[in-house]
């Protein structure tokens, strides 16, 4: 009982004790002690599944139990070497992320805080694909709700228009899977919708294939955002609050990366191999443009986002390379990249927070009045450009082997990834925090205090660990990446 | 002969509270808190004996030698009659709040209220086209005059007389084309009908075809679909908010009640007929009504507007009755799905009105997020169950429809449908976008509302919404039935329509 139901016990608690807070507590201070212990009770009873987890491709702590029975619809989670990483990801970055927002966070804050955990968690462990869709729209409205109340600027907008945005490709997606569960039943006789059952349906045309494709990745690459996708970013990270901006760039863009692995690649091998070289391609690009947009940001939040989008690109190219460099280098830039740009977006948030400035010709000096600060702020981005020694590396180059096996031309360019990064990041680095400026004195800002210093110090380690000696991290989901590339793409070959 | 009795007991509790009301109203010493617990007693008792057949199978016409076939008792009518009365306890207790503080809210209105939940209870359980005509009017004709009611506003005055002329307009097409299908048949009962289209099968009288047309009309124009849904607006905004609230959901109940039986009993065959027209009447719905409801200033007309996309998505199900019997169950889903989202939402807004007194734009929600969180809280979950967002009932039952309009083969309209959903997205959101992200007006503090029944049963509303939505896979460690319950009951409610 209690190890078939751990897993449902993680997505459910922060809902749960949400709900609770929400009817009993009114003192923000102890609403926010409680979802910190919270999120510790979560990140422990991960580290137990972590520990217990056998390295092979298995579904393991699986729950399985009819919902809406007469649609074959079932509540079906479970965790694989893939969805771990990430579950571990989410499980370390989100506490920490808290001590980070300490201070002077109202009731709601923590409350949609604690709701965006079940909403991310749920979609990364759901394997039926109506139980994905629900945890996949739900997760958008915690995120709507801080924008909207918390942000700066014009935020309604911004909300309004990300909110739309996304939702409107979910739905279509919804259609999708509908249409995908009809054929199995017609092939079948019987309904479901668990994304194993899918992935059998053989009736599908050709033509309804295709469709059926892009409007999955439709509505993934919009959350991710690949190229052309991506309209929505700058507004929405550049007026969103710290917390949600973190949740979204290092979390949420991550799950649509994830769940093109995780259903796009088992339900439409062929379609994945035929368009494989499409999608490097797009992600190449995206790599490239968002890099440039990224120069020539002035507001230090948008550059990030840019900044962000470019490394996602990067990453949905390494998985569409669709070879076990390429796919590994990419599981293991979604755990890098999420260290590094949730370490720079959340000390970009405590700048923005103490100075009131977010332009970079506004900033400068930081350097002498917060030297801990820039210290830190400097790893973050040496591992996000993917200096050797840092996880950023590791990454980038297996995804540049991956490219490069699968397209010469290509994997040329995904080496520049590391040119555009530096230049952008190293001349913004320049700018905002190193350089002197006369209007110095208007600057006010603290160094990081130790609860701070504390809780980024795990993700320093573990840049420089999983830069150094990677092997430990990328045994646990290696077995997953074969599985998948050995089963369901060589399927796809031969179908 | 008693045994009969029993199943009659709904409609006469109905029908004795109402005549009681309309006797005590008076007396002046009895005020409108009495009234309201009476009718609620009243409406209570009837359910009781509503739910003592729930979940049985049965068809029976008792005291046939006297109704001679016109009115039957059947799983399916008992179903409905749980609908209605559950929806007309909703709109009297949800409305205690906003009754007791307008005067012109006396007996009178309980009592004409009960006289239209007669009138669609009734409805319910004809078998005949001519005592459906007598239902319907009962029925409408006690909601123009609950529209009415407060005749010193000019929009009241207004609302009213438009419904009355195009309701009574649209009666007479009804009337007529009773004529048409007796004269092409020689009978107005609907089994005769189905054993005479059934008996010869190249059966395509003209006469026969303009006179159900003409009843079809009149089903599209009581649920407000396309080119009849211009009266929905200026009615719904000009009727009392709870009158507002009654009409949108339990009275588009009451009609699909009638039209189902109908089109499931008889016309089924004849469903291929009116395919195309109700396809183009179907995109036309969605069109229109997501235009109104995007348009709109005022959150009453907006939910109007929107009434009329959710007509639209009820039409999506019915054009896939063509296919499969199993859309049927998604109807129904449907419609308990829409009522209890439609009657918490106007419910909601009858309760924040009687407390401020104003008009009800988007402006006057500004701040309500600060001011009174908790209404706040339940609106939003009332506009993400109409949006259709996992986690409400409304999100299911858009699944339920969309599933069946597909497997019938029409993927295109479930693209529109869904089109018009993202549509909808904007103007719900708008609508917790501006309670929670603008500062209020009044610059109020957080005034804590009194515990009442109307915000007792606001918060059951939402309890059930998510229930509904969530079921008990989920929750497993709850035990509480599930959302599997609820359609085996439609299940075998559309069963009894067919024992013979």
């Amino acid at each position: 009982m209690y190890e078939t139901n751990i897993l449902s016990f993680i997505i459910f608690l922060p809902a749960i004790v949400s709900f609770i807070l929400m009817i009993c507590v009114k003192k923000s201070e102890d609403i926010r002690n409680i979802a910190f212990i919270t999120t510790i009770i979560i990140l422990i009873l991960v580290l137990k599944i972590y520990i217990n987890f056998e390295p092979t491709s298995k579904m393991q702590f699986v729950t399985n139990i009819p919902w809406i029975s007469q649609y074959g619809i079932n509540y079906y989670i479970g965790v694989d070497g893939f969805s771990l990483t990430i579950l571990m990801l989410i499980a370390i970055l989100i506490p920490t992320s808290y001590l980070f927002l300490w201070e002077g966070r109202t009731k709601g804050y923590w409350l949609n805080m604690l709701l965006i955990q079940t909403g991310v968690t749920g979609t990364l462990l759901a394997l039926d694909t109506i139980l994905f869709y629900f945890f996949w729209e739900i997760m958008l409205l915690p995120v709507f709700m801080l924008i909207g109340i918390y942000g700066t600027g014009n935020k309604v907008l911004s909300t309004i228009k990300v909110t739309i945005y996304t939702m409107t490709g979910s739905l279509f997606m919804f259609v999708a899977i509908i249409y995908i569960g009809i054929n199995f039943y017609n092939e079948f006789g019987y309904w479901s919708f668990q994304y194993t059952s899918l992935m059998k349906v053989t009736i599908l045309s050709h033509t309804e294939e295709y469709f059926l494709f892009f409007v999955f990745v439709g509505a993934f690459m919009i959350k991710i955002p690949l190229f052309p996708f991506h309209t929505w970013i700058t507004s929405t990270y550049s007026n969103a609050p710290t917390g949600a901006v973190f949740l979204l760039s290092s979390i949420m863009a991550k799950l649509g990366i994830y769940a093109i692995v995780r259903f796009m690649i088992p339900i439409f091998p062929d379609i994945c191999i035929e368009f494989a070289d499409y999608f490097v391609f797009i992600g190449i690009f995206g790599l490239i443009y968002f890099g440039i947009a990224a120069l020539m940001q002035n507001d230090i939040k948008k550059m990030f986002a840019y900044s962000s989008a470019s490394h996602l690109s990067l990453i949905a190219a390494g998985i569409f390379s669709l070879n076990h460099f390429g796919m590994n280098g990419a599981l293991y830039l979604i755990i890098a990249h999420a260290i590094s740009t949730g370490g720079l977006f959340l000390l970009i948030g405590m700048l923005e927070y103490e100075t009131k400035f977010k332009n970079i010709t506004d900033l400068g000096g930081i350097a002498k009045k917060a030297p801990i600060f820039t210290f830190i702020f400097a790893i973050m981005l040496f591992a996000n450009i993917g200096l050797p020694s840092t996880n950023g590396f590791v990454s980038e180059l297996l995804i540049i082997f991956g490219i490069y096996k699968s397209n010469h031309l290509m994997g040329f360019a995904a080496t520049l990834t590391v040119l555009i990064a530096a230049s952008y990041m190293l001349w913004m680095f320049q700018r905002a925090i190193l350089q002197d400026k006369t209007n110095n004195n208007i600057l006010k800002i603290r160094d990081l205090n130790l609860k701070e210093i504390v809780a980024i110090t795990p993700w320093i380690i573990l840049i420089f660990i999983m830069g150094i000696y990677p092997e430990p991290f990328i045994n646990k989901f290696e077995p997953t990446v074969t599985h998948f590339i050995d089963d369901f793409l060589n399927y796809g070959r031969i179908k | 002969m008693i045994d009969n009795i029993i199943y009659l007991m709904p409609i006469i509790t109905i029908l004795s509270g109402a005549i009681l009301m309309m006797l005590l109203s008076m007396y002046n010493k009895y005020k409108t808190k009495h009234f309201i617990i009476i009718s609620s007693i009243f409406i209570t008792i009837a359910l009781i004996f509503s739910i003592l057949h729930f979940g049985e199978l049965y068809r029976i016409k008792p005291f046939n030698d006297i109704f001679n076939n016109i009115i039957v008792f059947d799983t399916f009518a008992n179903f409905f009659n749980i609908i209605l009365l559950f929806g007309g306890l909703l709109v009297i207790l949800i409305g205690e709040h906003y009754c007791k503080k307008y005067s012109y809210f006396k007996g009178e209105f309980y009592s004409i209220l009960l006289f239209a939940i007669f009138g669609m209870m009734l409805l319910a359980h004809v078998n005949e086209l001519i005592s459906a005509y007598i239902a319907l009017e009962i029925a409408s004709f006690c909601v123009y005059i609950l529209i009415g009611f407060d005749t010193s506003r000019s929009k009241r005055v207004e609302a009213i007389f438009k419904y009355l002329v195009l309701g009574s307009f649209i009666g007479a097409f009804f009337l007529l084309g009773i004529v048409l299908v007796y004269g092409a048949t020689g009978t107005t009962n609907i089994d005769t009908i189905t054993e005479i289209i059934n008996q010869s099968n190249n059966y395509n009288t003209p006469l026969f075809y303009i006179g159900i047309s003409l009843l079809v009309f009149t089903f599209l124009f009581k649920i407000a679909a396309f080119p009849f849904h211009s009266w929905v607006l200026d009615v719904y905004r000009g009727a009392p908010i709870l009158v507002t609230a009654f009409m949108a959901s339990v009275f588009k109940v009451a009609i699909f009640s009638f039209f189902l039986r109908a089109i499931l009993s008889d016309f089924i065959s004849l469903n291929t007929f009116w395919e195309d027209a109700l396809i183009v009447l179907t995109i036309l719905t969605l069109t229109f009504g997501s235009f109104l409801a995007i348009t709109q200033n005022n959150v009453k007309r907006m939910l109007a507007g929107s009434s009329i996309v959710h007509t639209g998505y009820m039409m999506l199900g019915i054009i896939a009755l063509g296919e499969s019997i199993e859309s049927a169950y998604s109807i129904m889903f449907y419609l308990i799905a829409y009522l209890l989202s439609s009657i918490g939402a106007f419910g909601l807004i009858s309760h924040i009105i009687a407390d401020t007194r104003k008009r009800s734009t988007y402006d006057d929600f500004k701040g309500l997020g600060q001011e009174k969180p908790y209404l706040a809280a339940l609106m939003t979950i009332f506009m993400f169950s109409l949006a259709g967002i996992p986690s409400t009932i409304g999100f299911i039952a858009k699944f339920y429809v969309f599933t069946e309009a597909i497997i019938s083969g029409y993927i295109f309209l479930a693209i529109f449908a869904i089109i018009a959903t993202a549509i909808s997205l904007y103007y719900y959101f708008k609508l917790v976008a501006v309670m929670y992200f603008y500062p209020s007006f009044a610059s109020k503090k957080a005034s804590k509302s009194k515990l009442g029944v109307s915000n007792f049963m606001i918060s059951v509303v939402a309890l059930l919404i998510i229930w509904g939505g969530i079921g008990s896979a989920i929750v497993f460690f709850i035990p509480i039935p599930s959302i599997d319950g609820i359609l085996s009951v439609v299940e075998l409610s559309i069963q009894s329509l067919f024992i013979k």
